[in-house]
């Protein structure tokens, strides 16, 4: 099947010259779920704002299904659906109301748009509430909404900017089993942009890794954890390393033979290793000869917050409150 | 055809908004109901002072009300406007296949819409307060449509502003910046002889003085072509300038 994305060297730098998108390439077939994973401020936004046609962009080329950004913006919109990271609901609208006006602008009517409406109310679980004011709406319900709404004129291409950042892990899981949904069982082609490891691994068929307006790694999450090639030694210190601790641990790891990289992180280190499971007992020893007091140590086969952590030097943070617990996945926990 | 169909729903939503928000139109109509009540009673002996052009100050200020509450609903043109630059719902219907012009004309259309209903109950306090209309219903149609276009030309001055800053700080503050000044020095509240002589002068420059005498020679005298068409001539070059510059701005975020 076709590229329904092809992107080559876009650039976009913002008035204040602020250059948020610094000549990245990339395509997405029909049918796929493509995702954008990267920390706040790296682009994803503004990559999606081109995309779509709310931002013209500097340089660079990029065709939406064999249209040009350019000169065929019309042809793009009928073919795309957009759910924008920023909740943009009608308050004061019923849920029915606010899909039916989103049915109107994408020039639909009648009894087509009222059966699709329906249609889009039972598939996002809100056909009780449908008739209540989407002010009174919890945040899950609303991002429902507003994913119902985008799908309304059946588009082929769907762009969804951060969909679930602020959700609660149940509402978190519902929009996930939504998005599968569509991508299977409808071949929806799926473009995503998250912040979250965990989002990024179970939706995403191929995922690109972004951080400052570039592309550092791409591939599908298991080709990318593969690469890091090596499992990960997380260690906390107690009293979070103060006092030159850290340095001294760090020294000690660096030296325990099998240990690659050591980073530091939050109030404590990061290791890579092949076979990491099987040199604890020597990195407990050497830690504890050298008087370095432990308060956990976890040892994980790579996870994608490792594959950014190989290509950029820092690991993924979610800025936000109520953040998502930072689930290694096979981890096992030592204490 | 898109433009038609994409006007209407547009309209029809913001319809929606304020018979939703019933305690916001309450509190719009504020501002005229305290001048109305309050500000013509402190004013009440004015009316008999020689040279006043009828017996009731009420009646003399109703226009200059009703002109008030037209720059006032104008201003939350504006802010509404930044409010939906600000929370994407312009930018999410920027994604869909809405006629662009459409999104500014059903809010012009129901801006329209919202001053002709607070009109018209400023209209029917007015009267129940001993305010007469010599000129009848047809009179009231004539001066709905008068204070609806003004309305108009006064939406493109908080839009374009509104548009350039998103900031609704901004258009408040420069709304009433403007707002203010322009009413005092104008016909609204004093006939223009009582008015100190550089300000006579400014007065009879000023938009404001041409609208509210068009629409007191209606409530007051009757109908002078004369003075209605030059108000509409006034307000027509005022509403090139200001909405152009609207669209103008429209225009760099659209694209």
């Amino acid at each position: 099947m076709g590229d329904i994305i092809s992107v080559s060297d876009l650039v976009l730098v913002y008035a204040d010259g602020t250059k948020a998108v610094n000549g990245i390439s990339f395509s997405v077939s029909e049918g796929e779920f493509f995702g954008f994973l990267g920390p706040n401020g790296a682009g994803k936004s503004t990559t999606i704002k081109v995309l779509t046609t709310l931002l013209r962009k500097t340089s660079g080329t990029v065709q939406i299904a064999g249209y040009s950004i350019d000169h065929q913006q019309p042809e793009i919109r009928k073919l795309i659906g957009v759910e924008a990271q920023e909740s943009v609901v009608d308050p004061d609208l019923t849920g029915r109301e606010n899909m039916t006006l989103q049915g109107n602008l994408q020039q639909m009517k009648g009894e087509e748009l009222k059966e699709r409406v329906d249609e889009l109310l039972k598939l996002v679980e809100l056909e009780q509430v449908a008739d209540k004011q989407a002010g009174r709406y919890s945040g899950g319900m609303k991002k429902r909404l507003q994913l119902a709404s985008s799908l309304v004129h059946k588009p082929k291409l769907l762009f969804l900017d951060e969909p679930t950042t602020g959700l609660d892990p149940q509402s978190r899981a519902g929009i996930w089993k939504y998005l599968e949904k569509l991508n299977r069982q409808e071949g929806i082609t799926i473009f995503l942009t998250t912040q979250y490891l965990e989002e990024a691994d179970k939706l995403c068929g191929r995922l690109a890794i972004i951080d400052f307006g570039s592309i550092v790694a791409s591939g599908s999450p298991a080709e990318l954890k593969r690469q890091v090639g090596a499992d990960t030694i997380s260690l906390s210190l107690e009293g979070g390393g103060a006092g030159g601790e850290a340095a001294k641990a760090k020294r000690i790891l660096s030296g325990v033979e099998g240990v690659a990289e050591v980073f530091d992180s939050d109030g404590g280190l990061t290791a890579h290793a092949k076979d990491a499971s099987r040199l604890i007992a020597k990195v407990v020893r050497a830690l504890d000869e050298g008087g370095v007091r432990l308060s956990s140590l976890n040892v994980s086969t790579p996870s994608l917050d490792d594959v950014f952590l190989q290509h950029t030097g820092r690991r993924i943070r979610v800025e936000e409150l109520g953040r998502m617990p930072d689930r290694r996945f096979g981890g096992r926990r030592f204490r | 055809m898109t433009l038609f169909f994409d006007t209407q729903y547009l309209f029809v939503r913001a319809l929606k908004k304020v018979i939703r928000n019933p305690i916001l139109l309450f509190f719009s109509l504020f501002q005229p109901v305290l001048f109305l009540t309050l500000f013509t009673q402190l004013f009440k002996n004015l009316g008999s002072l020689p040279g006043f052009p009828s017996g009731s100050y009420i009646a003399f200020v109703t226009p200059g009300i009703l002109l008030q509450n037209g720059f006032t609903s104008a201003l939350q043109s504006g802010t509404s406007m930044v409010d939906e630059l600000n929370s994407g719902f312009l930018q999410n219907m920027l994604v869909t296949q809405v006629n662009r012009s459409a999104i500014l004309l059903g809010r012009l259309l129901s801006d329209a819409f919202r001053v002709c209903v607070q009109s018209v109950i400023i209209l029917v306090m007015a009267y129940l307060l001993g305010a007469q209309m010599v000129t009848g219903l047809a009179g009231v149609v004539v001066i709905l449509i008068t204070i609806a276009s003004f309305g108009l030309a006064w939406s493109g001055i908080s839009l374009s502003i509104g548009l350039a800053t998103r900031r609704a700080e901004t258009v408040t503050a420069i709304g009433f910046f403007l707002t203010f000044p322009l009413l005092f020095m104008s016909t609204a509240l004093f006939p223009q002889a009582f008015l100190p002589s550089w300000m006579q002068v400014v007065s009879s420059l000023n938009p404001v003085s041409y609208n509210v005498n068009a629409i007191r020679d209606l409530a007051l005298g009757g109908i002078t072509w004369s003075t209605i068409l030059s108000a509409y001539g006034v307000t027509t070059l005022l509403a090139i300038v200001t909405l152009g510059a609207t669209l103008y701005q429209f225009r760099k975020v659209v694209s």
